[in-house]
């Protein structure tokens, strides 16, 4: 009680100030997200704050951090808010203190699960990672378990948990699953699957006819269907991961003021709705999904533990290795 | 020292061996001590584990084996056009060429459509394998044999620079004593070019080494990892430890190349051949009977390198999302209108690196007819300096892309001193970076054509009177122009589309095209990624014409395919 009591009057504080000062000023902005995408929220949130001028650089998440590590080993970080990949990677970022922690957002109407108790990063969207298949196969399935089936032996696809994020944050919750555990990635080798590269790569070998069933993110099969392509997308009985696309302020930012409107901008009902626009499940369970996704009640996540998966990281990828090799 | 310094070597050597230093030794230095940071028992742990070792073993087997490919493609084309009477000889060199400007990951897209279930080709052959079914080119094989076919061309280049620059007395010595044109080729051709042989060799083994993404899309599935592969996936975890990783990996990709390069250096040594003639048209040796075939072999060549991935690289350019097939209700410009007139990025990309890939093309060639003078020199100490640059300028070539743009990040993120001005965040930082990484592009070739270069040239104009700048201008540097030139050609079009250097040192309004083309490939925009690619051949075969052109008042064999 004391505790959110001394968080209320912190943030209170905070928002006090942010309010006194109208950001202006360089802010430099690090993300993951496509370039179109980036672009856009960049020019929703400057049309917003006029004063203040977005730098902004983009790349895959891989990309991103080893520049941001390359800039901690030179002692000079350069961006003052990252909007990237997953929590795991925050959680490992807050670990090494390399966050400022913001507890004046108002993230009240979202899942106390998907934001940070301390307020250090902020989920601003759901990607989900379910099943894609291509229209052409001959089943279409409706769960985990179904991939196990002898009919689609040497047919599967999916990202690799060594390159993308997506898929680790999948492997993390899928072994953590009671039901499905350890022993369903086992199945999944059994049944020759051959886990490579990206979500990208995996799009074009399920879309291109070359495998028919696989592990992917939502947002491209669904946009995909949308123009024609001969793919859909599954959310399976059991559930879906998510990575969800956190924003955080680095503790080095040289533009507290102006980090704290981007994150306040994110956060609020026309971020949320600007990801949606963008063909995105918005994190804000008051903003209506994209054409092509259910209501955000009706899907079901599984569970999740970010600072746990940050824990078993590095003993989960060697257990990958052993099943599927290096 | 002073004898080292006289003769006027002494001004151009210091500045030299500092530019060296502050372009090739600095980064490589702040690698080693990231790598080096935890001390060395850490180190060796990571060399000494499972998944190192497999991937340093598939990566000296690639190496390897796809040079051997390269050396015996890239020769064989530089020999027919160099030595018979094959018709449109311009035509053919220029269309070998051109593959090299389609970036490496974008020809193995293209070959995986080109060759997969879905491929339109095998399809309308009734020959595509069943869906679901692997890949061929997933494979060991695949990827050798994609790594051969994209440096063919490098070797091709050099070949037929070396060619046009042989004594033309020797062969036609050999043909009226009676020579048929294979022994010519056994006893007179090969022996002459034995230095330049081995030099292609050599890039093209250091280059697969470096490639990281044919092994990325195709090894990756095989579960084939290469070195710059591993380097990925470390990366990719994004935990505290991942700089030193990936630096002490670098280092044994450094340390392959070195070995490489040394081998190298013994056997061209061995192997001298002091012979060097003023450009000559190519021989003309008569097929007879056999042309047209030749002719058609070369076509074909052609066809695999170059026709076949283009096709598959628009018809997913034309269409409005990836896995539509093409047909005329299906069929669009979209994408060429999108990234041509939506997307201001994709035209300053373009202009970005035009300038900056010819920047370093002409900074390198010029830094490589000065340092491949000391690789070549008589005097001991100065062969030393030569070959110590030569040395690192392997190491930078070897060492991939994403692993110097750290070493640019930790080097020049701070504003430098003195000046007070920051390079980062610039498009300088990149242009630096290009000199050091592509350095070694640019000297193979010089110091190929210095080392058939007959010293006695050189002594008998210092004798004479003649200081090094003017026995330079007036000695060497018509007798090696050629080979600079080509080595200039070649920087370009590796610069031109390289992906993984400018990977983390682009900014707004500094992008490259490369980075362009990989950042739509990765948001899941492969049909504009595609249609850019498209673009940039298209640009680059107008640059090319524009050099064609241009090329007519320089002096012969300067233009490859100007023959």
């Amino acid at each position: 009680m004391l505790r959110t009591l001394a968080g209320a009057t912190a943030a209170l504080m905070l928002s006090t100030v942010a309010l006194a000062a109208e950001p202006s000023g360089k802010l430099v902005l690090y993300t993951s997200q496509p370039n179109a995408d980036a672009q856009q929220t960049v020019d929703a949130f400057v049309a917003l704050y006029p004063d203040v001028e977005v730098e902004w650089f983009r790349e895959g998440t891989t990309k991103v951090m080893a520049k941001l590590r390359a800039e901690f080993e030179a002692g000079a970080p350069q961006p003052d808010v990252l909007l990237i990949a997953d929590m795991v990677t925050m959680e490992g970022l807050k670990a090494e203190g390399r966050l400022m922690p913001y507890t004046g957002a108002d993230v009240s109407a979202y899942d106390p699960s998907l934001m940070d108790a301390d307020g250090q990063y902020f989920s601003t969207k759901l990607i989900t990672t379910g099943i894609m298949y291509n229209t052409n196969a001959p089943m279409v399935p409706t769960s985990y378990k179904d991939l196990l089936q002898p009919e689609m032996k040497d047919m599967l696809a999916m990202p690799s948990p060594l390159t993308s994020g997506a898929a680790t944050i999948h492997m993390a919750a899928i072994t953590a699953d009671p039901a499905l555990g350890w022993a369903y990635y086992e199945g999944l080798a059994a049944q020759g699957s051959n886990p490579q590269g990206g979500n990208g790569g995996t799009y074009k070998a399920i879309a291109g006819g070359e495998k028919l069933y696989g592990f992917m993110v939502d947002f491209l099969p669904i946009r995909g269907k949308a123009e024609g392509a001969p793919v859909a997308f599954v959310f399976p009985e059991e559930g879906v991961s998510a990575v969800t696309e956190p924003v955080a302020i680095l503790s080095t930012a040289r533009n507290p003021d102006a980090a704290r409107a981007f994150v306040d901008f994110l956060v609020s009902v026309e971020g949320q709705e600007l990801a949606a626009d963008m063909g995105y499940l918005p994190a804000h369970p008051g903003v209506t999904p994209p054409a092509g996704f259910p209501p955000l009640d009706e899907i079901r996540l599984l569970d999740f533990d970010p600072a746990r998966a940050l824990a078993e990281d590095e003993a989960n990828k060697m257990h990958f290795v052993e099943i599927f090799g290096g | 020292m002073r004898g080292l310094l006289r003769g006027g070597e002494g001004v151009p050597l210091v500045a030299l061996s500092c530019l060296c230093l502050l372009l090739l030794a600095y980064p490589l230095g702040l690698l080693v001590k990231v790598g080096l940071g935890d001390g060395l028992g850490p180190v060796l742990d990571t060399l000494t584990s499972g998944p190192v070792m497999r991937a340093l073993k598939n990566s000296v087997e690639s190496a390897l084996l796809s040079a051997a490919l390269a050396l015996v493609g890239g020769t064989l084309a530089a020999l027919v056009l160099g030595l018979t009477d094959v018709r449109r000889k311009g035509a053919f060199t220029f269309l070998l060429l051109v593959p090299m400007m389609i970036p490496p990951h974008v020809t193995a897209i293209a070959w995986i459509q080109a060759l997969g279930p879905s491929s339109p080709l095998l399809q309308s052959l009734g020959l595509a394998p069943p869906l679901g079914s692997t890949h061929p080119l997933y494979s060991r094989e695949g990827v050798i044999l994609l790594l051969g076919i994209q440096h063919a061309p490098l070797v091709f280049l050099l070949v037929l620079a070396a060619l046009r620059s042989l004594p033309r007395e020797m062969s036609d010595a050999a043909r009226v004593s009676g020579a048929g044109p294979a022994r010519m080729l056994r006893r007179v051709i090969l022996p002459l070019l034995a230095p330049t042989l081995i030099a292609g060799y050599a890039l093209a083994m250091v280059s697969a080494l470096g490639n990281f993404g044919i092994p990325a899309l195709l090894g990756i599935p095989a579960r084939y990892t290469t070195l710059p592969v591993l380097i990925w996936q470390r990366l990719a975890s994004f935990g505290p430890s991942v700089l030193s990783d990936m630096a002490v990996i670098a280092m044994l990709v450094a340390l392959v190349a070195i070995a490489a390069v040394v081998l190298q250096m013994w056997l061209a040594s061995r192997r001298r051949n002091a012979l060097i003639g003023p450009p000559q048209p190519p021989l003309d040796i008569r097929l007879g009977r056999a042309r047209p075939w030749v002719e058609a072999a070369m076509a074909l060549a052609i066809l695999a390198t170059l026709v076949l991935p283009m096709t598959a690289l628009v018809t997913s350019a034309l269409v409005p999302t990836y896995g539509v097939s093409l047909s005329a209700a299906t069929i669009t410009l979209d994408n060429f209108a999108e990234i041509l007139l939506r997307q201001s990025a994709t035209l300053r990309a373009f202009a970005n690196s035009t300038l900056i890939a010819a920047l370093s093309a002409v900074t390198l060639a010029a830094m490589a007819v000065l340092v491949a003078r000391y690789v070549a020199a008589r005097d001991r100490r100065l062969r030393r300096i030569g070959k110590g640059i030569a040395m690192l300028g392997e190491m930078t070539y070897a060492i991939p892309g994403l692993v110097i743009s750290v070493a640019f990040i930790l080097a020049f993120i701070r504003p430098l001193p003195i000046l007070g001005l920051s390079l980062y965040n610039t498009l300088w930082i990149i242009l630096l970076a290009y000199l050091c990484a592509f350095f070694s592009v640019a000297l193979k070739p010089v110091s190929s054509a210095y080392l058939q270069l007959d010293p006695a040239l050189d002594e008998a104009a210092q004798v004479s009177g003649a200081g090094v700048a003017r026995r330079m201008l007036r000695i060497s540097l018509p007798l090696i122009a050629p080979a600079a030139a080509s080595g200039a050609i070649l920087v370009f079009l590796t610069a031109y589309n390289e992906v993984t250097v400018s990977a983390l040192l682009w900014s707004s309004g500094h992008e490259t095209i490369g980075t362009t083309i990989f950042n739509y490939e990765d948001g899941g925009y492969t049909t504009l990624a595609s249609a850019m690619a498209a673009v940039t051949v298209v640009v680059t075969v107008l640059l090319m014409a524009l050099l064609d052109r241009f090329g007519r008042g320089l002096p012969a064999g300067v233009v490859p395919w100007r023959i």
